[in-house]
């Protein structure tokens, strides 16, 4: 059977829910006649027409405060930003009007906005954002990363059909990196659940997004040494599955909470403190987080390198709790 | 003599007179119980702008789905498009039973849908890219309805407001836009706000059609607005309405406008919209005082009623706070009592 | 530094044999050291020249730390055998190891009693409670190195921290490396708290010497009693709970030595013993004749066979006879529960010249006379040659001191826990008894000694500890040995 590419996953869960709902399309920049700029909206405008694959001016403002709009009519708009790091120039609208609209006013308002994060692509520091912090403390909105192409595709699929609104992260080094053999029928991953990638019971690692690989190669060299790692695959981050992270814990009693993102105010911080609130009496050792320097991402590949976490400083982190 | 009524029946404008006293007493009522610390956080009149707030809104076709916009300053304008006063006053009042159940304030609520129109939020200019998308969507739907959206001079300034009316007016979409110029935003005058000469200029920056009226004359204001929903609801795409007005009181209850030269507000009170209406209306014969003072004992009549409704509402439930925030817990599924 | 027994983590260099630039061949003797369990004499690794001395006499250092490097003729540094942890500096450099003074110096008072009672160390699983030190603790709170796959052992040395077993010096209560010791992390202590254990007495193996999940598991799962619930174990000082000490300050009067890890292991045994056990000593007569008159018979055949034949074997024969009639008295206890060793192990303390030492003779209850003799000599032999095994000095269930060596009349020996009685043998003395015979009572000149058995009140009662002596008694005067 055919392998499809994450970003292809992206473009299927699209195009399928396009078909099966007719409220569904998609806004954004040149994502009808170009294709979308990493070309994950190839052939939709030809099949649904330029009314449902809108193009839009360079206006995030304008993409994002339209779709919420069209939302509150009953619409389910996909919101494109062209790099995620262009959801900055909408945060006003998206946080204060669209995330609290429903808590507000009690007016649902199920938009997906979704575009391609994070570093590893030399795209330097106005193309890497790895944005699940910014947002986590407004709230009203649902964040979702998915690191696999099938998580990619159901993840979509849940956050199009979801009656509030989703940020749905992709991470761009990812794109044509994973491809994997995915179901033909329909299926949806559910917001909010976590997914345990890999067993273990000496040490937990928390991840999400392009950051799974990472702690797959950190797992398998530390099982080389006996160690036996727990690999869990957050998936979402708002809401996220704080059960399978304290039952993880209680398990092994010693956590890394791996992202991409910089280290200060980073979503790891938030999953540390639950974690010391809530598996306080089960930690053998600190909960340390593993994440990228408190920096812009910068662009040469040396600089770039050091800034991201990798596996090295990965190990370097599981090796010392577990001599603690 | 005669006036152009511009297709309005006798109905109409006795109806547009009670939208007009309606705002103006309801607002005065509030005042009141925000003296009596019955109103829970600013209170904002639109004393003097009432006119082109029930006159632009009135030229909407509510049945037909319709959509207007509020700012601050047109309570008048959700009013014509069904707006309740106990559920003004209830949202002033902060009280457990308002549309927003005591989380959002003043005129903040109204969905369009359902409603007809739909309150804004405060970051100003946001609601014109959401205004367009509305309208956006009833094109998708197959649906010909018009939004009217008002925004201030001072919210014209706003990154949203240009990029909305940029993407609105390329799309092409029926959106009306009331550019309620008064003069001030809170202390700073217009002047200070733009150096374009005329606010309705601005529609060239996105090439969309424009129009200037005095907002104080109530059915010139009306026409505007008329040939501007006609011609969105004809493809014609968007509108920009510059209609010139004054805020004759400070931009809130704790504000003394002293700023404002009071030449300039003795000059505006005279232009009064209402006075000027109702004595239109009277010498061309169409109306007569005591109809008006009728009117006016219904309006009072409704806003005290309005005012016992809201008075006898409860606060709302503090272990509500944590609910509503998502689908799922069915808090606005679930009806009150 | 080697690791002289599985909980061991660090050792003295006691004596170099060699100075740098000396030839050294390969098995021959390098160095001296001193540890907990074992003093030993360690051999040369490989032949060549002694080209460096990294650890000097008197510094402690962690096992697997590298102490000196030989050089081959012709070639560079041997490398390391292991790499070099980060070796905790000489006494010299921490704390002083006399306790700090009172504010004001107040005169030498009484001691008060201690404020709280230190546990016994964590025993060893039964049957082989650990007996290092001569009637003191053993000299390290129980466990071994619990298997962790994943401790680097030996660590990376720019993460690793030293291991902190039973330190030479005093500890701060407040340093990070001493909260991590005493207070581990949430997990562990909840674990203690719900298993009645208390950390303080577990090895451990995590950083500054922490107790780890591993190391409490391991530790309980092991057939040993659980540790009573104690306040932190009586390595740490405690100058709250000490008498106001005496300060000393070089001059005409007074000369200062440091004390040995030896000596400093034994101190803290003895007082920890008698803070833990309810001393009592009871006192036997008993006549040895009998064991006198065939010592006397074999003495010469046992010469021959290399076995010095001296009246120890013949005593543990009886005490074996003993304690399988009153087995309570070779038990151990916690704060719950008794328990009985299966086997007879007997510890006989050796005077040494640089203090003593309680090898083991192990399952004395399978040996004669000839096997127990062999067995005493060569514990003895290898006691004062330094050539012991960190498993002889482990698993005795009983101790024999021989407090009469000098012709003392009998003694009070302190309990080596987690034992519960030690017997001490007086000098054995001819002196004028009355004897009673079927012709009436008769003067008569035997050789008597005086047993002193000091055992545990909380566990043995006098009735049974009376019981227990005079068994032994009638044994012994019976006269029926095996041979």
């Amino acid at each position: 059977m055919a392998e499809t590419t994450y970003l292809d996953a992206i473009r299927e869960a699209m195009i399928e829910e396009m078909r099966r709902d007719p409220r569904v399309f998609l806004i954004g920049e040149d994502v009808g006649a170009y294709g979308g700029a990493f070309k994950t909206s190839a052939g939709m405008i030809e099949e649904f027409g330029a009314e449902r694959v809108i193009d839009t001016p360079i206006s995030e403002v304008a993409i994002v405060g339209a779709a919420s709009g069209a939302a509150l009519m009953g619409m389910r708009p996909i919101a494109e930003m062209q790099f995620i790091d262009f959801i900055t120039c909408a945060y006003d609208i998206l946080v204060n009007f669209t995330a609290t609209s429903r808590y507000r006013v009690g007016s649902p308002c199920p938009i997906v906005i979704r575009g391609p994060a994070g570093g590893g692509t030399h795209g330097g520091p106005f193309h890497s954002l790895n944005p699940e912090a910014m947002f986590m403390n407004r709230p009203g909105l649902k964040i979702v990363a998915p690191g696999t192409a099938y998580d990619a595709k159901g993840l979509l699929k849940a956050a199009v059909r979801d009656d509030d609104p989703v940020l749905f992260i992709e991470h761009k080094y990812l794109y044509r990196r994973i491809k994997e053999e995915l179901p033909t029928e329909d299926y949806i991953v559910p917001i909010g659940k976590a997914n345990v990638r890999r067993s273990g019971s000496d040490l937990t690692i928390i991840t999400w997004g392009s950051m799974i690989y990472v702690a797959d190669d950190a797992a398998a060299e530390l099982a080389k040494d006996g160690v036996s790692v727990e690999v869990i695959d957050l998936r979402s981050i708002i809401p996220f599955d704080e059960e399978a992270i304290l039952n993880s814990v209680a398990k092994t009693n010693r956590v890394i909470i791996l992202h991409e993102a910089p280290l200060t105010g980073g979503a790891g911080a938030e999953f540390a403190a639950r974690i010391a609130e809530k598996a306080f009496d089960y930690l053998d050792a600190p909960i340390k987080r593993v994440a990228a320097l408190d920096v812009p991402t910068p662009y040469s590949p040396p600089l770039e390198a050091a800034a991201l976490p990798d596996k090295a400083r990965l190990l370097a982190a599981a090796r010392e709790l577990l001599a603690y | 003599m005669t006036i152009d009524t511009h297709g309005l029946t006798r109905e109409n404008l006795l109806e547009i007179d009670y939208f007009l006293r309606l705002t103006r007493t309801l607002e005065e009522r509030l005042v009141a119980l925000f003296r009596q610390a019955k109103v829970i956080g600013g209170l904002y009149r639109s004393l003097g702008q009432e006119g082109e707030s029930v006159a632009a809104a009135y030229a909407l076709d509510y049945a037909l789905g319709d959509v207007v916009q509020p700012l601050i300053r047109n309570m008048g304008s959700i009013l014509v498009a069904g707006a309740k006063p106990a559920d003004i006053i209830k949202q002033y009042m902060a009280k457990g039973d308002s549309p927003t159940r005591g989380r959002e304030l003043n005129i903040h609520f109204g969905h369009p849908a359902r409603d007809g129109f739909i309150g804004q939020i405060s970051m100003l200019g946001d609601m014109i890219p959401v205004m367009a998308g509305i309208v956006l969507a009833g094109r998708m739907q197959k649906r010909n309805l018009v939004g009217m959206a008002f925004i201030g001079d001072g919210a014209s300034s706003t990154g949203a407001f240009y990029e909305g009316m940029n993407f609105a007016t390329v799309q092409r979409l029926p959106l009306v836009v009331v550019l309620e110029n008064n003069g001030y935003a809170y202390s700073t005058p217009t002047s200070k706000q733009s150096a374009v000469k005329s606010l309705a200029d601005k529609a060239q920056a996105f090439g969309c059609a424009s129009e200037t009226v005095d907002g104080n004359d109530v059915l010139a204001t009306y026409a505007a607005a008329k040939r501007a929903v006609e011609r969105g609801r004809e493809g014609g795409g968007v509108t920009l309405i510059e209609a010139k007005t004054f805020r004759m009181k400070g931009h809130a209850e704790h504000d003394n406008q002293s700023y404002v030269p009071q030449a300039l507000i003795e000059e505006w009170s005279a232009k009064d919209p209402v006075v000027r209406f109702e004595a239109a209306l009277v010498e061309a014969g169409i109306a007569t005082a005591a109809e008006f003072e009728s009117i006016q004992s219904r309006v009072r009549r409704e806003v005290d009623a309005a005012t016992d409704e809201a008075e006898r509402s409860p606060m709302p439930r503090p272990e509500e706070a944590g609910m509503g925030l998502f689908a799922g817990d069915g808090y606005w599924e679930a009806k009150e009592g | 530094m080697p690791q002289m027994g599985e909980s061991i983590a660090e050792g003295t260099v006691v004596k170099w044999l060699k100075k740098p630039g000396e030839k050294v061949e390969r098995d021959e003797p390098l160095l001296e050291i001193s540890t907990d369990k074992v003093d030993a004499e360690i051999p040369s690794p490989a032949s060549g020249t002694l080209a460096e001395i990294l650890a000097q006499e008197g510094q402690t250092v962690g096992v697997n730390s590298v102490v000196a490097r030989i050089t081959a003729a012709g070639e560079a540094a041997a490398p390391a055998p292991t790499p070099a942890a980060h070796a905790p500096s000489a006494p010299a450099a921490q704390a002083p190891s006399a306790p700090p003074p009172p504010a004001p110096a107040a005169p030498p008072v009484a001691p008060p009693p201690p404020p709280t009672t230190p546990p016994p160390p964590a025993p060893k699983p039964a049957p082989q409670p650990e007996a290092a030190a001569p009637t003191g603790q053993p000299s390290n709170p129980a466990t071994q190195q619990p298997s962790n796959p994943v401790t680097p052992q030996p660590r990376d040395p720019e993460t690793a921290q030293p291991r902190d077993p039973a330190p030479a010096q005093p500890r701060d209560p407040d340093s990070l490396d001493e909260r991590r010791r005493t207070k581990s992390s949430p997990l562990v202590r909840k674990i203690a708290q719900e298993n009645n254990v208390d950390i303080s007495r577990i090895q451990g193996s995590g950083v500054s010497g922490r107790v780890t999940k591993n190391d409490i598991i391991d530790f309980m799962q092991r057939p040993s009693p659980a540790a009573t619930q104690q306040p932190p174990a009586a390595e740490q000082p405690a100058p709250a709970s000490r008498p106001a000490a005496m300060t000393f300050t070089p001059g005409e009067n007074n000369r200062i030595e440091p004390l040995s890890v030896m000596r400093k292991k034994i101190a803290q045994h003895m007082v920890l013993s008698k803070q833990t056990s309810a001393h009592v000593t009871t006192v036997f007569e008993v006549d040895f004749t009998n064991i006198d008159k065939l010592r006397r018979r074999y003495k010469d055949a046992y010469a021959e066979r290399g076995a010095k034949l001296t009246f120890l074997p013949f005593v543990i024969q009886a005490i074996v006879a003993g304690l399988r009639e009153f087995p309570v008295i070779n038990a151990s206890m916690d704060e719950s529960s008794v328990i009985y060793h299966r086997d007879l192990n007997i510890g006989i303390a050796v005077a040494l010249e640089w203090g003593l030492i309680v090898p083991v003779v192990k399952n004395a209850d399978e040996k004669n006379i000839l096997g127990l003799s062999k067995a005493i000599n060569d514990l003895g032999e290898r006691a004062r040659t330094k050539k012991l095994t960190p498993d002889d000095v482990q698993g005795g269930t009983f101790t024999i001191t021989n407090p009469g060596i000098y012709g003392g009349l009998f003694g009070t020996p302190i309990i080596n826990q987690p034992q519960v009685a030690i017997l001490g043998v007086g000098g054995v003395k001819k002196r004028p008894v009355v004897v009673e015979t079927k012709e009436g009572d008769v003067i008569a000149i035997r050789s008597m000694c005086i047993l002193s058995l000091t055992f545990d009140h909380r566990l043995i009662d006098g009735a049974i500890a009376d019981q227990f002596m005079a068994s032994v008694r009638a044994f012994i005067e019976a006269g029926q040995f095996t041979l």
